[in-house]
């Protein structure tokens, strides 16, 4: 089956002109494909590239060279490298889900409305996205009274839970998670990850960065590890993780 | 149709201009290497909005850009780049010398503004273009009523039923805000937020389809900048307005904008997705621009 | 020697009929032409230097010189009546300076000059009502800059009048204006019939007289032509109101659908003189 996310020989390079045009790489050349039903974790040390990875999908990095292919719902593929941007934008409210640890600012929109006001832009209706979105602070036990609350207003790993809410409210194909647990006590963990292991039977491809390799051995089906910007193992977690080094 | 407003190839030059003017001005005019030489505003290759043939400003040249219905571009730069000068040329309160702007709204997007007479464009900024100036001042009498600033623009597009305009008014200054029994009250008695707020709701009266907006929050405090910001984000969702915002402030076009174009010196030095020029700018002005605001 | 002062004088010069030198009449008419084929819109002019001084009816004064001919009948006004000063005056001048017959009666008058009235009675066709027009620009109060005014006047753009009718209406209750209500001619130009009462307003529109208005000081001329549309500028649901004192009537000949004025110590009489006497000898 064809993958939803074929990323082919990825390189990203920073130049930095304030700095007499110094050259960083953060990916050398990264290839790697996620389908329907997986849940691709990216592993490794710090400065490995597996953000950018992510962000490069998400296009908040221009990729410098190679392909990202996106397998579209009705079945057309994009390369994500080369879409302008105003068709990024329509993608990322539809099909591609972002979830980091910073949320962005929507001082007047209660936490709630955030995430119904993502289910109506996913196609959602009104009063359907609302209950959908009640369900999910439910599932990820955010506390009913924080609900009405401005998202401003609440802790990191409350944040983060709003963020994963907004992003999994309606069906999106692909789901890139950058260490969506980090800010999170153990209790609120286990609720985060119950719903992460969801996703895939769902029929979402997701790809994540999780730095703790327990966690990568509960939700992931597939492990890829980098490092200095290249992938240097790919394959089912408990093979990977006895033998590698990600700290 | 893909754009509510489309503008290609704008440039305003002040004093006559020659046919040097766009190669002698800009970022990259006279740079071997437009590295830094191209943002330093000294030097051989520097950086630079006189021509050195002529004297006359090159205040803004070859500026292109779309905007889609509901969609929100931003526009930063610091003084002098341009991006003021961009916005109220489109306004019509400034004449270019060179370039071409559609709206969806007029003729199907057919007619070129430029090409309208005067009479013609205060139509079009009483019916399908508004305008927030950065000054409130410069929008708004202040020496008539919240009500009666919001009205002006119904008067002009031909409304003559007190009670029709009188409640209109007060709807768009609910919406905005303005607490309803202030409506008639002369401006000048407001606070610069809340006059703020009534240019909004007076470039909003006809419901146009564009709105631009020239840094709507400067000069206000942090927590009033905040609210006025909100308040712009939230009608444009749900007015389902295209619009256009000038500032020299990234947290404005965080909270604002879904795209960004970066004016130096007259010129857009580059485009893109909001988060992607905050996280990954390429051209060196950019980079610059964005290291200073953290 | 000593000489006296008549022999130094030599023969006076005789006035040009009418005071104003032909050159000087010429291009007043032209003004009336134009402001005839552009009704409401104000024409300036060079005015003349007159015996009159500015603010006392110079523009009237001229608009009357430079129409009338030999066989003109001429009934001057200053708030309708015929004996007031200034209108004696200026009746006086015109009759001195071109011979013509003048008159109290405004159904005999070909031209009637008049300030602040137009006269009760309706004027029939072939009759020319010149108004004197202390401030002839609508805009003043909103917009003070002359080129940005006519630049509005071109445009047709009104918008900021309107709003200061919203800001009366909204501070007043009604719409304050009394003399100089704005009104929209030919459906094109908005003028200042400054300064008769809302009362005349009525009597502008559809009229089968010509209305030529003279502003001396100011210098423009602006007309309306018969058979014009001249509308009060008013909201849908806001009517436009005449002024009325409920319950007077005129002392004098006890009518109440005129514009009466009150005499201290006596009560409300009819402004315009004239009709009320004829009134009188009617009844």
């Amino acid at each position: 089956m064809d993958p939803v996310l074929d990323i082919r020989g990825l390189r990203k390079t920073f130049t930095l002109h304030a700095a007499g045009n110094r050259k960083v790489e953060a990916l050398r050349g990264v290839s790697l494909r996620v389908a329907a039903g997986e849940h691709v974790a990216l592993a490794g040390p710090s400065g490995a590239g597996k953000s950018s990875v992510l962000k490069c999908v998400y296009r908040t990095y221009l990729p410098s060279a190679g392909a990202i292919h996106l397998r579209r719902a009705g079945g057309t593929s994009v390369d994500l490298a080369r879409l302008p941007d105003h068709e990024i934008a329509g993608l990322r409210h539809t099909e591609i889900a972002y979830v980091s640890q910073f949320l962005r600012a929507e001082p007047r929109r209660t936490a709630l409305t955030v995430v119904a006001r993502a289910g109506m832009r996913g196609g959602m209706a009104a009063d359907l996205a609302a209950q959908a979105a009640a369900e999910a602070l439910g599932r990820l036990r955010l506390d009913r009274s924080l609900w009405d609350t401005h998202p401003i207003l609440l802790s990191g790993g409350e944040q983060q839970r709003v963020n994963l809410a907004a992003a999994t409210i309606a069906p999106a194909r692909l789901l890139l998670l950058d260490e969506p647990v980090a800010a999170l006590d153990a209790a609120n963990r286990r609720a985060v990850l119950d719903l992460v292991t969801s996703l895939p039977t769902r029929g979402a491809a997701v790809l994540s960065v999780f730095h703790d390799p327990d966690i990568l051995h509960r939700v992931a089906t597939r492990v890829i590890l980098l490092h200095a910007g290249q992938i240097t193992a790919d394959g089912a977690p408990a093979d990977l993780l006895a033998t590698a080094d990600l700290r | 149709m893909s754009w509510a407003l489309r503008v290609a190839g704008l440039g305003v030059i002040y004093g006559g201009g020659c046919d040097r003017c766009p190669e002698r001005t800009g970022p990259a005019a006279g740079a071997a290497d437009p590295g830094l030489d191209a943002v330093d505003a000294s030097g051989p290759g520097a950086s630079r909005v006189v021509c050195d043939r002529c004297g006359s400003v090159v205040a803004a040249w070859d500026v292109s850009f779309e905007v889609a219905p509901g969609e929100s571009l931003g526009v930063i730069g610091e003084s002098g780049s341009g991006k003021s000068t961009v916005l109220r040329t489109i306004a019509g309160d400034l004449t270019p010398w060179a370039g071409a702007a559609w709206l969806a709204a007029l003729d199907g997007g057919a007619t070129d503004l430029f090409t309208l007479d005067r009479a013609a464009r205060r139509r079009l900024r009483a019916g399908d273009l508004g305008m927030v100036y950065q000054d409130p001042a410069e929008g708004l009498d202040l020496e008539i009523s919240a009500g009666g600033n919001v009205i002006e623009p119904l008067t002009a597009a031909g409304w003559r039923h007190f009670v029709r305009m009188r409640s209109r008014a007060a709807e768009l200054l609910g919406r905005t805000e303005v607490p309803v029994d202030r409506m008639d009250d002369l401006v000048h008695t407001f606070s610069g937020g809340m006059r703020q707020r009534v240019q909004i709701a007076k470039a909003l009266a006809t419901s146009p389809g564009v709105v631009l907006l020239d840094e709507p929050t400067s000069g206000l405090d942090a927590s009033v900048a905040a609210g006025v910001l909100d308040l712009i984000r939230e009608l444009s969702e749900e007015l389902g307005l295209a619009t256009v915002v000038v500032s020299h402030d990234f947290q404005v076009m965080h909270m604002l904008a879904r795209r960004v174009l970066v004016m130096h010196h007259g010129r857009v030095v580059e485009e893109g997705l909001t988060d992607q020029l905050l996280e990954d700018p390429q051209h060196p002005y950019s980079q610059r621009l964005v290291a200073a605001a953290r | 020697m000593t000489a006296a002062i008549e022999d130094l004088l030599g023969p006076a010069a005789p006035y040009s009929w009418g005071f104003l030198d032909e050159q000087s009449k010429r291009e007043i008419r032209r003004a009336i032409l134009t402001a005839v084929a552009v009704p409401g819109y104000q024409v300036p002019f060079g005015s003349r230097e007159m015996p009159v001084a500015r603010g006392w009816g110079s523009g009237g004064l001229q608009v009357t010189l430079a129409i009338a001919g030999e066989a003109d009948v001429v009934k001057v006004i200053d708030q309708g009546d015929d004996a007031g000063v200034n209108a004696v005056n200026l009746r006086r001048l015109i009759a001195s300076t071109t011979g013509v017959a003048t008159t109290t009666d405004a159904r005999e008058a070909t031209i009637v000059q008049t300030r602040h009235r137009v006269p009760e009675g309706p004027m029939r066709a072939g009759q020319v009502l010149v108004l004197q027009v202390p401030v002839p620009e609508p805009l003043r109060a909103v917009e003070r800059g002359e080129a940005e005014q006519r630049q509005l006047h071109a445009e047709g753009d009104y918008a900021r009048m309107w709003v200061s009718l919203y800001e009366d209406l909204v501070r007043h209750g009604v719409i304050t204006c009394t003399t100089g209500y704005p009104c929209l001619v030919g459906g094109r130009y908005v003028i200042a019939t400054s300064p008769i009462p809302r009362w005349d307003c009525p009597k502008l529109h559809q009229s089968e007289h010509l209305s030529v208005f003279g502003a001396g000081r100011e210098k423009r001329i602006y007309a309306i032509p018969p058979h014009t549309d001249v509308e009060p500028l008013t909201f849908e649901d806001v009517p436009f109101e005449v002024e009325r004192t409920p319950g007077a009537a005129c002392v004098l000949c006890g009518a109440v659908e005129a514009y009466l004025v009150e005499v201290p110590g006596r009560g409300w009489v009819c402004s315009d003189t004239d009709w009320c006497a004829r009134r009188r000898r009617a009844s």
